[in-house]
């Protein structure tokens, strides 16, 4: 026979199935009718020939079915069949289906998102051409150093950049700040991506006078140009200073991060020796020519560190860059982020690992009490292929809607994610929906529950059948996957503790955090950059006029208390650097002076921020006319003066010619992070006068000072307050980053804050899936014990030792679960240590209530099938089968 | 005459090969070309007819097609494929060695032994 005619037949059978069914009955009928015919005339009356026709030709049904089966059934209409039987079971027992589907869609749904995270961050090749070859030099250099190594270096090429730069953009609409980065200008090229419109930049457009260029963005040209073409070639004024826009990039070019807003070349002049060798101290990016590899990258930028260091126009400390390496640019990107992206990762695979032994469990259950329909299925000829077939089909329906919600659940908990994590986290932009892991996790699923479905099943098969039926469904395939399942449920608990113990401390750790005292006062306290033009604070005293005006008006404005302005607002993540002679601190010659933070401040600023002095007093306004005075931090004033009053101490800022006096003292301030005062490079913090010998390390007074407000209005009214008060003064002046204290310091903990609440969550779930474990094998127990727990009752057994029966197993498996999760526990929050503030990764007394917590919660959840056990009518169990 | 007998085990599918051999045959045809030219002396269950016709076209020994009926009736219609005929040939080859070598067998007297 040919195999041709076979596919066609099966095909015909298969697409034409209702055309041959219809065929076949009229062929079957005339057929009868024929005979019938031939039997009247032969004499027979027509009801008799018609009844002997039917009669002779047999069961037409039968025939029919045997038809069938000669012309062969295909596999999709199988299929279809067990499609339709397995909804049928599945809608018989919604309770297994709605618990099974939603443990699947968590497992699946949480696991897809974070791990769409990690793969968007840590895997994922960068967005640019050839990125295996791209590199990060660790370590960062000045332009007369990233010159001389571009010069220089012959295993890879190389750029620099400076994040971190602001723009005023003026004469578009109001004056806007816009963050921006100075580069080099073979970058693009470097990184292989091309402008959108018009060029990027040529090189040596990054040498000082032919430097004169801008880039833009896509958001920016959409939002501030509207889109114009015709923005190519026209100037706009930056800072001030016109600058030709040359091209505008592609709106998935992110370098060096998303908020970049501008590119515009580096300046490199070698004849202004300060800038070139003492200015930005810039990261450098490469990319390793074909044929060398990161080895001989890193061999040669150490020979260039050594050299390099000679080529300063002053002696360079011999630590300077020691340790410069060249690591992978990815990796070199997404830096610390790793940590907390694979401890997300540990703790979501423990929910996984929890789905999916209680998918296992609950299929084994459903299994065990199924013993008796396979029985029947295989005593009326079914294979056990068949039987496995169908179940697996089975399975496949129930992990395609568990995957459908899972879906579900991972579009919005990536959504989620991306709004709870901070927003600097590197490449979050880049991160999408992983349809891999999403059918990774869907089919670890569906096998799971197939396995364990098909595993008592084909048991029970294998057994004689009349076995199971004679038992009633309590047959000798539970006494082995009782033991399987108790396992799988204290694994499934002593996951959810752990998952339990680490939210626990990182909860304690965050309360710990939002109850320290930052050493201000947060409340009704509104803030707000100001940022004239560089080039407008080169006068001084216009600078100044325009700042003592801005917080004159603030201060006599009605709803507002009081104001000040600072350089660098307590957690606002911008520092000032300034070395310092210290009385009885002197550097020796060749050594360098300590390195202080230096906080710009006009008169009050500690009264508005609600830090009191310790010591001395705050400035006034006879320091702001030029009082030589300064105001340091308790823990400076510790560092340099032990045991001694700080006040009246001397010190200056270096190369000041007078000597300040120190008036106060006042107490730390969490101005770095909520957790530290001070970065650990920085030696010391200082506060001076806001006045004309306020000059940062290029000599100039701050320009960019950020205004604090106490309020005694609402937000909205107060905002527009500031903003009209400041356009008045000066039209060209941005005012940018408007936000109350509040929200400045929630800012700060963002990231802890999300680390702590993704925990809590994955906690939640753990906790949620480790509760359905326990109850789903306590009740299966009871019910397949009810006739045992009649007996006993029918024998005089009291309700509570019914209880203690029950109870005495759930317990079991409670007990074991927290034990062995609070073993497993003090390994795995080892590797939160990094997180934790305030709490050992061993604190006790969270590992004492979230014991307690977990065994009264596992305990709850044997209640409902406790309480089904003490009600059992022992007439009725009894009577029972 | 004598009565009829039932048709031996895996011998209908033979049977409905050699009827339509003879020319294209709807189902109730066949079974009256085989009881035609068996002069009524085989039995044939009038419903096993059909799975077994299902199952031959199914093989692709013989081929259908609708068609009328001598009283003008919608009905389907069987003929013999060329792989068919070499089927009842080689079928038929495989009975006649057989029914030789039982009928020998059967005739064999206590002396030939």
């Amino acid at each position: 026979m040919s195999s041709w005619s076979r596919i066609r037949s099966r095909a015909r059978a298969t697409i034409r199935r209702s055309d041959m069914e219809a065929e076949m009955d009229t062929e079957l009928h005339f057929h009868m009718e024929a005979y019938a015919m031939d039997l009247v005339q032969s004499g027979v009356p027509r009801e008799e020939a018609m009844r002997r026709a039917r009669l002779e030709f047999g069961g037409v049904e039968r025939t029919k079915e045997e038809c069938r089966d000669a012309r062969g059934v295909s596999f999709i209409e199988t299929f279809l069949m067990d499609l339709r039987y397995g909804a049928r079971t599945l809608r018989k027992s919604p309770g297994f289906t709605i618990i099974a589907a939603l443990t699947l869609a968590l497992g699946i749904g949480a696991n897809t998102a974070i791990f769409s995270l990690v793969d968007g961050i840590l895997l994922r090749p960068l967005p640019y051409a050839n990125p295996q070859q791209l590199v990060s030099v660790k370590g960062t250099y000045p332009k007369g150093g990233f010159v001389a190594m571009r010069e220089q270096l012959s295993t890879m090429e190389v750029a620099a950049y400076s994040e971190d730069h602001e723009f005023n953009l003026t004469g578009y609409g109001e004056a806007v700040r816009l963050p921006g980065a100075l580069v080099s200008a073979e970058i693009f090229s470097m990184l292989g991506t091309r402008a959108e419109l018009g060029r990027a930049f040529y090189p040596g457009e990054d040498l000082a006078g032919k430097d004169n260029f801008a880039l833009l963005s896509h958001a920016l040209w959409q939002q501030r140009f509207a889109g114009d073409r015709a923005i190519i070639g026209r100037v706009i004024e930056l800072e001030g200073v016109g600058r030709q826009v040359v091209g505008v990039m592609p709106a998935d070019f992110r370098f060096p991060s998303a908020r970049t807003a501008l590119w515009l070349p580096l300046h490199n002049d070698p004849r202004n020796t300060a800038a070139y060798w003492a200015g930005d101290f810039m990261p450098v990016i490469g990319r390793l020519h074909g044929g060398t590899n990161l080895e001989q990258a890193r061999a040669e930028i150490k020979m260039f560190q050594s050299r390099v260091t000679k080529m300063f126009p002053w002696p360079m400390p011999a630590k300077w860059n020691s340790d410069v390496t060249v690591l992978p640019l990815r990796d070199a990107m997404v830096g610390d982020v790793r940590g907390r992206l694979l401890m997300l990762l540990g703790a979501v695979v423990l929910v996984l690992l929890i789905a999916c032994a209680n998918v296992a469990n609950l299929t084994l259950s459903r299994a065990a009490t199924r013993e008796k329909e396979i029985a029947i299925r295989s005593a009326l000829g079914a294979g056990r292929g068949r039987i496995a077939t169908q179940l697996l089909t089975e399975s496949v329906l129930l992990a395609g809607l568990g995957g459908l919600l899972g879906l579900m659940f991972a579009k919005g908990g990536l959504l989620l994610l991306k709004a709870t994590l901070p927003t600097d986290m590197p490449r979050l932009m880049d991160v999408h929906l992983d349809w891999r892991v999403l059918v990774f996790t869907g089919t670890l699923a569906i096998l799971t529950g197939f396995f364990f479905g098909l595993a008592p099943a084909l048991q029970s098969s294998r057994v004689a059948p009349a076995e199971s039926l004679k038992s009633g469904g309590r047959g000798a395939a539970i006494s082995v996957s009782q033991r399987l399942r108790s396992a799988l449920v204290v694994a499934e608990v002593a996951f959810a503790v752990m998952l339990v113990l680490s939210a626990g401390l990182l909860i304690r750790s965050f309360w710990s955090i939002l109850h320290t005292n930052p050493g201000f006062k947060s409340g009704h306290l509104l803030t707000a950059r100001i940022t004239p033009n560089e080039s407008f604070c080169e006068d001084a005293a216009r600078c100044l006029t325009f700042y003592r005006s801005v917080v004159n008006q603030a201060r006599v404005s009605a709803g507002f208390a009081d104001a000040a302005l600072v350089n660098t607002l307590p957690l606002g993540g911008r520092i000032t650097k300034r070395n310092v002679d210290l009385e009885e601190h002197i550097a020796a010659p060749g050594e360098n002076a300590p390195l202080f933070w230096l906080d710009v401040v006009t008169p009050n600023y500690f009264h508005v921020m609600g830090i009191n002095a310790l010591a001395g007093r705050e400035f006034n306004d006879v320091d702001e006319a030029g009082g030589p005075v300064a105001v340091v931090t308790a823990g400076t004033a510790r560092r340099y003066w032990p045991g001694e009053n700080a006040v009246g101490k001397h010190m200056r800022l270096l190369k000041e010619k007078e000597w300040r006096t120190v008036v106060g003292v006042i107490p730390d301030v969490r101005a770095f992070d909520i957790q530290t005062s001070e970065p650990d490079w920085i030696e010391g913090t200082v506060y001076i006068p806001y006045n004309s010998t306020a000059t940062l390390e290029d000599g100039r007074v701050p320009a960019e000072m950020t205004i604090a407000v106490r309020t005694k209005m609402d937000g909205l009214q107060a905002e527009s307050t500031l903003r009209r008060i400041v356009s008045e003064l000066n039209q060209e002046v941005p005012i940018s980053e408007m936000k109350t204290m509040q929200e400045v310091v929630s800012e700060a903990v963002s990231t802890p804050a999300s680390t702590t609440s993704l925990f809590a969550t994955f906690a939640s779930l753990a906790l949620v899936l480790g509760m359905i474990g326990i109850y789903g094998v306590l009740a299966f127990l009871v019910s397949k014990r009810t006739r045992e727990i009649g007996i006993r009752l029918a024998l005089g057994a009291r309700r509570h030792d019914v209880l203690w029966l029950v109870m005495k197993e759930g317990a079991k498996f409670s007990f074991a679960g927290v034990a062995l999760g609070l073993a497993g526990a003090m390994v795995f929050t080892r590797l939160l240590t990094s997180e934790l503030y305030g709490v050992s990764p061993l604190d006790g007394i969270t590992y004492f209530s979230v014991t307690g917590a977990m065994a009264s919660v596992t305990l709850l959840a044997c209640y409902i099938p406790t309480r089904r056990a003490m009600r059992i009518d022992p007439l009725t169990a009894l009577r029972q089968d | 005459m004598n009565k009829p007998v039932d048709v031996l085990q895996g011998t209908l599918d033979m049977l409905i090969l050699k009827a339509v051999s003879l020319g294209p045959l709807h189902g109730y045809g066949v079974l009256l070309r085989i009881q035609q030219i068996s002069k009524d002396r085989l039995e044939i269950q009038q419903g096993s007819l059909y799975p077994a016709l299902y199952r031959l076209e199914h093989q692709g020994w013989i081929a259908s097609e609708w068609g009328e009926s001598e009283n003008r009736r919608k009905a389907k219609y069987y003929r013999l494929t060329a792989a068919g005929k070499r089927r009842l040939q080689s079928e038929t080859e495989k009975w006649n060695r057989m029914a030789d070598v039982i009928a020998g067998i059967l005739s064999t007297r206590r002396e030939e032994v």
